[in-house]
């Protein structure tokens, strides 16, 4: 076996001190310090971007918070809204309606009134005319003179009694 | 033709002697060299143009960079961090040695079926983890050698098998290193060499090449797996070994 020969032993192992020297300082001074440069670059770069979305998540998080605490509100306000408008069309409506219902009454009283202002004139002429007629008749009848205030008190009380019995 | 171990042969490409000692410029070092170039050219290839969302060069640089810096950190914790250049060195190099190695048709040199350059890594980190060790805890580093509650009459027996256990520890990584490339490597180079001696045979039965020249894809294919898992494995053992230093038990 070649490899058992002492005489490649010193210059093998002097060129291989030698070279893996000079790969070492290389190594050690120039690519190695680059490489985890780059490595540590890139490294800050994703953390940043990480860090920038979660602050830009957080803003739309609290955007949306807004967002539905003022549609929750409107939509109260609205509700509020309708509710005492209502409130204040069924008070305006009873009002009118006491009103109106009032001013019926007061009117159906006067109609009464005059109903039966008109009633009593009638019945009073009514018995106007039936003690003229009594009379008349009683004149007729029997020749008799008689006293017209006293027929037509006996026909008041008739009527009157009638007029009770009708109603 | 060259026998299969033709391949592990160092030829000298430059002679050079200091001090007596004989440090020539070798196909091996050439290929350290080369092996330093790739690491280079994909390490500043691939960051040459740094882009927040990597491309695909960018990404493997940065995929093995991680790889090995989550290897570290989960086998030694924080107070490991600061050899992860050593340790990352130490993974590119064995792995592109021996994908390197792996290329077909130039020749290539596999350093790392050496073991005077196996055992050599393997010993600098045992040396180095070793200096570690007592510079973190110094003298009761020792204690490492004595397992916890253990009766003493057992630590009379344990202490020595721990320390043979650590002092074995170069051996291991180094030999398992070595063995592996050596092995793949050489069968790699029987085969080959079947198909070449089938192929000139005569007629019809030259066509039995293809038996052993299917053999060799596939082999191929374990070892580029290989490749990659033992540089993997050497890098791991020495995260492993520097946890101890570091942590002790």
């Amino acid at each position: 076996m070649p490899q058992l020969d002492p005489a490649v032993f010193i210059p093998q192992i002097f060129w291989l001190f030698v070279i893996f020297a000079a790969l070492y300082f290389f190594i050690a001074y120039s690519a190695a310090p680059k490489i985890a440069d780059v490595l540590k670059k890139r490294q800050n770069v994703i953390s940043d971007d990480l860090a920038i979305a979660e602050r830009v998540q957080a803003q739309a998080e609290q955007a949306r918070i807004v967002f539905e605490k003022s549609q929750s509100d409107a939509r109260d306000a609205a509700a509020a809204k309708v509710l005492s408008k209502r409130e204040e069309l069924k008070a305006q409506v009873e009002a009118d309606y006491q009103k109106l219902s009032a001013e019926l009454s007061a009117n159906a009283q006067n109609a009464q009134k005059e109903i039966d202002a008109a009633k009593d004139k009638a019945l009073g002429e009514v018995r106007d005319v039936a003690s003229d007629v009594c009379a008349q008749i009683i004149t007729k009848v029997s020749g008799l003179n008689i006293d017209q205030k006293q027929v037509s008190k006996m026909v008041a009380g008739k009527t009157s009694s009638i007029l009770k019995g009708n109603s | 033709m060259a026998g299969p171990l033709a391949q592990f042969e160092v030829h000298t490409i430059v002679p050079l002697q200091v001090a007596g000692y004989d440090i020539s410029f070798t196909n091996s070092a050439l290929y350290m060299g080369v092996t330093l170039i790739t690491i280079m050219f994909f390490m500043i290839g691939g960051m040459r143009k740094v882009a927040l969302v990597p491309g695909r060069w960018q990404s493997s640089v940065e995929m093995c960079y991680e790889f090995i810096a989550k290897m570290l950190g989960d086998t030694t914790g924080s107070e490991g961090r600061k050899y992860f250049p050593f340790i990352f060195s130490l993974f590119m190099f064995i792995l592109a040695a021996n994908l390197i190695g792996m290329v077909p048709w130039l020749h290539t040199f596999t350093f790392t079926s050496h073991i005077a350059v196996t055992f050599a890594m393997a010993f600098f980190v045992f040396m180095g983890v070793t200096i570690i060790g007592f510079i973190t805890h110094g003298f009761k580093f020792l204690m490492f050698f004595v397992p916890h509650g253990a009766p003493w009459y057992l630590l009379i027996i344990l202490i020595p098998i721990e320390i043979i256990s650590y002092l074995s520890r170069p051996i291991s990584l180094s030999v398992r290193l070595f063995a592996n490339m050596v092995a793949g490597h050489t069968m790699l180079k029987v085969f080959g060499g079947f198909v070449v001696s089938l192929g000139a045979l005569a007629g019809v039965m030259a066509a039995g090449s293809i038996l052993p020249f299917a053999f060799i894809v596939a082999l191929t294919g374990l070892e580029l797996l290989v490749a990659c898992l033992q540089a993997y494995v050497f890098a791991i053992l020495t995260c492993l070994y520097l946890n101890d230093a570091l942590h002790m038990h």
